[in-house]
């Protein structure tokens, strides 16, 4: 069992409970963030190994926080994985420097093998 | 000639009688009817007449001396010109009046009388002398001229009623118009413009016609793209449709106009004048957009709850022990299944609503059709167990066009051969080329269409009768594949008889024709 571990941004509840569930399950330790507004805090205090990052989220939306990381050197190559139901969702997270996307409703299996393989990386 | 002096007949002693019956002669083969008549006498008789006024009156010399004039009038007695004579009588002077009489077996002939008197030494009139003319035909063809004028002017003023009225009629229908319409002459002034348009542009008439169009309002009308269409445009490639022009105007703010411009090409005296119809398509933008907003935002919003559902079904799933019961793993994977619709229905939506608009993006880029064709159906064929699918034959390896659109087609193609034919096991996608298109068909052998469906099946929300009740779905599928192959540039139709299953084709243009690298 890997000690890694995951942060969840997402403002659904229904969402980070479902990952979270699934993630530990897998073996990792998770960090739910429902708003968005804490996350720079959490990252710094908590050092995740990889994000999990939700783009329409109230106030400071997916692509700015990854936008933000990306400058900022300490967490510019901290994997992040864009979860989203937006119709542009891939393009917006690829423009944002995202390491990964994948549009909800995601299949569960291909998320976690996703996550394992970039973790691993 | 010494008889001719001054105008008056003289006679000598000698030669009066030889002299009046050359006069008489001479008055007989008169072509004008000739009268005296004796005033001195009570109701002024005629005392003579000629020959020709027996011919013009039909009556004979017995019948006519002793005889008032106006015998010849017989009943119609209430002639106008009749006061005139009359005066004439009583004043001892000269008259002529045109005047209806009557032959003696009542045919009407119209008579040119010159009436005048012969007086005495002392100025007394004693006879009065009538020259009489049968001007019947010159008077027929006077009130012939006459008639054929008030037919005319009765036709003209019919024709001038009726243009007019046409032209109130097209005014109205001008100015009924909810799109602004302007009437240029050749050099770009404007000649009238509709209500509409003064509405739309909160202008006045004064302020508008008679002027030039791109110094309307201190130039807010100098709009780059629209003297391109007046200038460039329009004079090669008359008509224009749908041009759009999109302008902000200083006080009316940005407007997003649609343009049908119009140089008139008919000979005469509205060549070249140029019109243009504007309709103003700011507001339909504004909410086609906020449409799609609130289309994206509710997918958005319902494919949030989905994914946890989704999630939560597969972990049942994967935590589902051994010894549960068929029935339960069952319901379990059918909750997946209709949760896979739910998701495709919503994708639908949000499909059907961006092509509705017009706002379907296009990702071009070049890819390996078949292969493409391929993997679809392979990823159809991996979650189908009752129906096999065959791909046959070739058509490209190198198309431009959007990869993931063309999938769609193709999958919903797919997916409806298979659930509409539920007894048959076997569907058959077929590539091929023709001439400079690739074409795909996909047949199936299920319970076909009636000919007057097939042309409807392509209509948005279209559901065949009894296709409603037995599949469910939206019936925006083949909507969708038709816009996309439009896109595309190629057409999608159907084959089918009913009991003899469908076959679904299409036809992509291949614009570069490059040889296949294989």
């Amino acid at each position: 069992m890997s000690n890694k571990t995951i942060l969840i941004c997402d403002d659904d509840e229904g969402i980070l409970d479902i990952l979270e569930l699934i993630l530990e399950e897998t073996g990792y330790r998770i960090i739910p963030v429902k708003n968005s507004l804490q996350i720079y805090e959490t990252i710094e205090k908590q050092q995740p190994d990889l994000i999990l990052l939700d783009l329409w989220m109230p106030v400071l939306s997916g692509d700015q926080v990854l936008r933000t990381l990306r400058k900022n050197p300490e967490t510019q190559s901290l994997p992040v994985i864009v979860i989203s139901a937006s119709r542009e969702g891939e393009k917006i997270a690829n423009e944002a420097g995202a390491d990964f996307f994948m549009a909800k409703p995601f299949d569960l299996d291909l998320l976690v093998n996703r996550v394992q393989e970039i973790i691993a990386a | 000639m010494d008889s001719l002096k001054n105008g008056e007949f003289s006679f000598s002693n000698e030669t009066v009688k030889k002299d009046l019956s050359l006069l008489i002669q001479a008055l007989d083969s008169s072509i004008s009817g000739v009268i005296l008549t004796d005033n001195q006498q009570p109701d002024n008789p005629i005392i003579y007449c000629n020959k020709a006024f027996e011919r013009i009156s039909g009556y004979q010399r017995h019948e006519i001396i002793g005889h008032n004039c106006r015998f010849l009038q017989k009943e119609d007695r209430n002639q106008k010109q009749r006061l005139i004579l009359r005066k004439a009588v009583e004043d001892g002077t000269e008259c002529v009046v045109e005047m209806r009489n009557y032959q003696k077996n009542g045919t009407l002939f119209w008579n040119e009388l010159y009436m005048s008197p012969i007086k005495d030494a002392r100025g007394n009139v004693c006879y009065f002398i009538g020259v009489q003319n049968d001007i019947t035909r010159r008077k027929k063809a006077e009130q012939e001229l006459l008639h054929q004028q008030s037919i005319m002017e009765a036709q003209i003023q019919e024709r001038t009623k009726s243009l007019r009225e046409s032209e109130d009629y097209l005014s109205s229908i001008v100015q009924t118009v909810r799109e602004s319409l302007v009437v240029l002459n050749p050099g770009f002034k404007v000649l009238s413009v509709n209500d509409h348009f003064l509405k739309t542009f909160k202008v006045t008439k004064e302020e508008t016609e008679g002027k030039l169009l791109y110094e309307l309002g201190n130039g807010q009308w100098d709009i780059p793209k629209l003297k391109e269409l007046l200038e460039n445009i329009l004079p090669t490639n008359n008509p224009v449709e749908e041009f759009e022009v999109e302008h902000d105007f200083p006080h009316i703010g940005k407007k997003l106009m649609l343009l049908n411009a119009h140089r008139i090409e008919l000979e005469g005296q509205y060549k070249d004048r140029i019109l243009i119809a504007i309709e103003d398509i700011t507001d339909r933008r504004e909410i086609e957009r906020r449409k799609d907003d609130f289309l994206s935002i509710a997918s958005h919003e319902l494919k949030t709850p989905l994914t946890t559902i989704k999630g939560y079904v597969q972990v049942m799933q994967r935590l589902l022990p051994d010894t549960v019961g068929d029935k339960f793993k069952d319901i379990l994977r059918k909750t997946g299944v209709y949760v896979e619709r739910l998701n495709s229905l919503i994708a639908e939506l949000l499909d059907m609503s961006k092509i509705q608009t017009g706002n379907i993006e296009l990702h071009k880029e070049t890819f390996d059709f078949d292969r493409a064709i391929h993997e679809a159906v392979d990823n159809i064929q991996s979650a189908t167990k009752t129906h096999r699918v065959i791909v046959r034959g070739k058509a490209t390896n190198s198309y431009t066009g959007d990869e993931s659109h063309i999938v769609q087609v193709i999958n919903n193609l797919l997916s409806n051969a298979i659930k509409y034919a539920p007894e048959s096991g076997e569907v058959e996608v077929y590539l091929s080329r023709v001439s400079n298109f690739l074409k795909v068909s996909v047949s199936d052998k299920g319970m076909g269409i009636k000919i007057e469906e097939q042309k409807k099946i392509f209509d948005r929300f279209y559901r065949v009768g009894e296709i409603q009740q037995r599949f469910p779905g939206m019936g925006i599928g083949l909507y969708v594949c038709d816009q996309i192959i439009k896109n595309h540039g190629g057409t999608l139709w159907v084959e089918s008889e009913p009991g003899q299953g469908s076959t679904f084709s299409f036809t992509l243009p291949l614009d570069e024709r490059k040889p296949d690298e294989q």
